[in-house]
């Protein structure tokens, strides 16, 4: 028997399909888990499945009724974000009942009444926190297992979604929540579970979907498949192996070099980059790499330390002075923090060259036009016109439009934040010869920040390992994945630290 | 019929536009149905009426740009109005080296709401609440209350004479609107404008001195504040206290009307300057249709909050038709 079930369903936006004729079916007492690199459409799907989207084209079946006909079939989907959405400022027992209407609460609320009916629930999935605590003051971990406690408050569910649930959590905690879901599934839930950890889905899922570029490309019972079938699957059309992006005209004059500066999320960090290099910083989410680059470009405060820039001193904590000397930052928030969402593709990649548009009346329309037209050309940027709003461009081609902006300024330093986050296989490499290309043609100097590991290992000429705001290894291009992996998770400072 | 049908649609997409066809309809209902409304002098008092909140609309659809907002506008305009009453008639400064006083004093005014907005991080609503009591409790300090008379007369042109018929004030907000609209799409710090508006984050990002251009934004807003005062000082005759009390509410209202966001980031000063000739334009057929004198503001208030709702009234329905669409 299946319980929720889409059919053919596509969902479009402007300049990307991002669900292409997607049959998926998940039955009672099992768990079906969902992989695939980002931006293959997981998200489009679960927004689809929990009604926030509706599809363009196809139909979703919630125990055989067409959802069309009766959307109130979407309560019957517990879904459990992979953000903490809760209200922070409001008790656990809150939280777990609103919509209290629905929780069957009427009349004046009694918090004690609320408490007292929370704490089966708490206990259910094993929960030590007192429910009249305020969200806020318990931990990550705890929020998480409170988020799958809400959504499993309504007992009418038939479909749990949990979204990469196991983020924000330890592995002792990993361990009891898979407890809790395989509790779950003996009761006869149908579980959808999204990760991006493989060894996770291995050790909970009973079936995966693997998905790319917006299509379901297979499905296996995870007992007859490994590891390595499923990485296969999920990249799809294997890329070039051996195409190097890393910059082949690294010079010897040094552009860059920190020293010992420490901020809110990093201390005492030191490096160097010299011009025409691409420095690639490895390390996890949360390593503070983010924030050490924001830092030496002006947005966030540093408390100690000192840089040099160009052969000079640098002023730190003024954005607008960085940009002026030629440091450019390219964050990794780019919907809200890259692009000027509602404003035009012209507009967007003007920005920063607006010093060179003077005409007689201010910005002249022609010399913009033409500088934007070159942009366009030069970076491959794909919009149908120059007054598309960006928005409305595919993430790659807001990348792309992002990075012309910052060559109509003759760059020094480009700091790259996660510059293929949410971006297609294809136009991840288009990312990477540009930055070699820039690096190369320009002797602009490139810092890359990423998560993903082969894409430092394929761009870098030097890789950095971050840990828990300090640097934990220097590699050479061509080191081994391995060691630059444990230091990456903190393993190698230990060890020094360990004599002690 | 096509080609009109895809024209309704594309005026229907700009919120300006949409706020340019509500204005030229009410213009055809207001003349055919009022023998008065033709008339000359009712004419010019319309412009001039329009001439002051469109100045000041205009202005403060520069800090609606950016997400923020002026609730000070008129007490600034006020107290602009009385310093430079007291320059030409206790201290006699020549009356029009005393405007341009004044129009120094109200853009510092301006500056320091900036400062303080963007200086203590505050939210400019609030903060914009509390200086206008404060730039009216001075007001009331300095004249007790009383008008100040004795205007020099000579000035009295700027708010009374009319140009080839048309109110001097009026032109005085064309100039205001043209400057300003060439400010928002000509200049560097004009684009800035509407970055910042679109998102705070980015612009810093970019490189944009966003708090330098918030407080430019504030003096700009008080220049014009105190130029609005100043000329209504030239239309009475006297400076006092109450003049600009609905000034900001009707500059907001009239940004709204005209297509500008208050997020911040969508709109032109060119639909204030719309959204202001529709809100005074509603107050002038009221009065010409007869309508009871108690009810004159309750109605206007009614036609105004429609006129708000409009374009997000037609956003919802657009949304819904196209939710039909795609469940079929």
């Amino acid at each position: 028997m299946v319980i929720l079930e889409a059919k053919k369903i596509t969902k479009r936006f402007p300049g990307v399909c991002a669900l292409d004729q997607v049959d998926i079916a998940f039955e009672p007492g099992e768990v079906h888990c969902i992989v695939g690199e980002n931006g293959a459409g997981k998200s489009t799907l679960i927004k689809c499945l929990t009604g926030v989207y509706t599809a363009d084209e196809g139909d979703i079946f919630i125990e055989a009724q067409s959802v069309n006909k009766n959307r109130k079939l979407f309560e019957k989907i517990a879904y459990v974000p992979q953000e903490i959405d809760l209200f922070k400022n409001m008790s656990v027992a809150e939280n777990l009942f609103i919509p209290f209407e629905r929780a069957g609460i009427r009349g004046p609320i009694s918090q004690k009444k609320l408490c007292e009916k929370a704490i089966p629930l708490l206990e259910g999935l094993g929960m030590t926190v007192a429910p009249e605590t305020l969200v806020k003051d318990i931990p990550v971990s705890q929020q998480q297992l409170l988020q799958i406690a809400r959504a499993t408050a309504f007992e009418d569910y038939q479909v749990l979604m949990l979204d990469e649930p196991t983020t924000s959590l330890t592995d002792k905690d990993t361990e009891h929540l898979f407890g809790i879901v395989e509790k779950l599934k003996k009761e006869g839930k149908a579980v959808i579970f999204i990760s991006h950890k493989l060894e996770e889905v291995f050790c909970i899922g009973d079936c995966i979907s693997v998905f790319c570029n917006g299509k379901k490309v297979s499905y296996a019972r995870l007992s007859e498949v490994d590891v390595p079938w499923v990485v296969a699957q999920m990249t799809g059309r294997s890329l070039d192996e051996k195409e190097e992006f890393s910059s082949a005209a690294v010079q010897d004059e040094v552009l860059l070099q920190v020293k010992d500066i420490s901020g809110d999320d990093f201390s005492h960090v030191s490096f160097s980059l010299r011009k025409g290099e691409i420095l690639g910083f490895a390390g996890l989410v949360g390593a503070g790499r983010s924030e050490l680059m924001q830092a030496i470009f002006g947005y966030l405060p540093v408390y100690e330390g000192s840089v040099e820039f160009d052969g000079g001193p640098w002023k730190l904590g003024s954005t607008h002075s960085s940009v002026e000397k030629g440091m450019f930052y390219l964050p990794e928030e780019r919907r809200s923090q890259g692009i000027l969402s509602e404003l035009s593709v012209r507009v967007n990649a003007s920005i920063n060259a607006l010093n060179q548009l003077g005409g007689a009346l201010g910005i002249s329309s022609e010399k913009e036009k033409t500088l934007v037209g070159d942009v366009v050309r030069t970076y491959e940027i794909k919009t149908p016109d120059l007054e598309q709003k960006i928005k409305f461009l595919s993430g790659g081609n807001q990348q792309k439009a992002i990075i012309g902006r910052c060559m109509t300024a003759t760059p020094k330093l480009l700091i790259f934040d996660e510059p293929t986050k949410g971006i297609d296989i294809g136009t991840k490499v288009d990312i990477y010869r540009l930055m070699k290309r820039i690096a190369e043609e320009t002797g602009a100097g490139i810092i890359l920040v990423s998560s993903e590991m082969d894409e430092v290992l394929k761009c870098s000429n030097r890789i950095i390992a971050m840990y828990n705001g300090q640097i934990a290894g220097e590699f050479e291009r061509g080191a081994d994945k391995e060691e630059i992996m444990q230091s990456i998770f903190g393993l190698t400072l230990e060890k020094e630290e360990s004599p002690q | 019929m096509n080609k009109s049908k895809s024209m309704i649609k594309t005026l229907l997409k700009s919120s300006t536009a949409l706020a340019a066809l509500v204005l030229v309809l009410m213009l055809i209902v207001a003349s055919v149905f009022s023998p008065y409304f033709l008339d000359i002098f009712n004419l010019q008092s319309l412009l001039r009426d329009i001439a002051f909140i469109g100045m000041v609309a205009v202005a403060q659809s520069l800090l609606l740009l950016i997400g923020e907002l002026d609730l000070s506008v008129g007490k600034i305009a006020t107290l602009s109005g009385v310093l430079c009453g007291l320059m030409m008639t206790v201290v006699k400064i020549n009356p029009f080296v005393s405007m341009i006083l004044g129009l120094l004093v109200g853009t510092l005014f301006g500056c320091f709401n900036g400062l303080l907005i963007t200086r203590l991080k505050l939210n400019s609503m609030v903060a914009t609440i509390g200086m206008q009591s404060v730039y009216a409790g001075i007001t009331l300090v300095i004249t007790k209350g009383r008008a100040i008379t004795g205007i020099p007369e000579q000035i009295y042109f700027l708010g009374k004479e009319n140009l080839f018929s048309i109110p001097i004030p009026f032109y005085f907000a064309m100039l205001v609107l043209i400057g300003i609209v060439w400010f928002a799409t000509k200049t560097k710090t004009g684009r800035y404008v509407y970055a910042i508006g679109n998102s705070r984050e980015a612009s810093e990002i970019i490189g944009i001195r966003v708090d330098t251009i918030r407080v430019l934004l504030y003096g700009i807003v008080g220049f014009i504040s105190a130029l609005a005062g100043i000329l209504y000082v030239a239309r009475l005759g006297t400076a006092q206290a109450a003049i600009g009390n609905n000034w900001p509410m009707n500059s907001i209202a009239a940004c709204v009307i005209g297509g500008i966001l208050l997020t911040g980031g969508v709109g032109t000063p060119v639909g204030a300057m719309i959204g202001a000739a529709i809100i005074c334009l509603i107050s002038n057929v009221i009065v010409l249709f007869g309508v009871n004198v108690y009810w004159q503001e309750a109605v206007s208030g009614i036609v105004v909050v429609l006129a708000i709702a409009l374009p997000s009234l037609i956003t919802i329905l657009r949304g819904r038709k196209k939710q039909k669409g795609t469940s079929k």
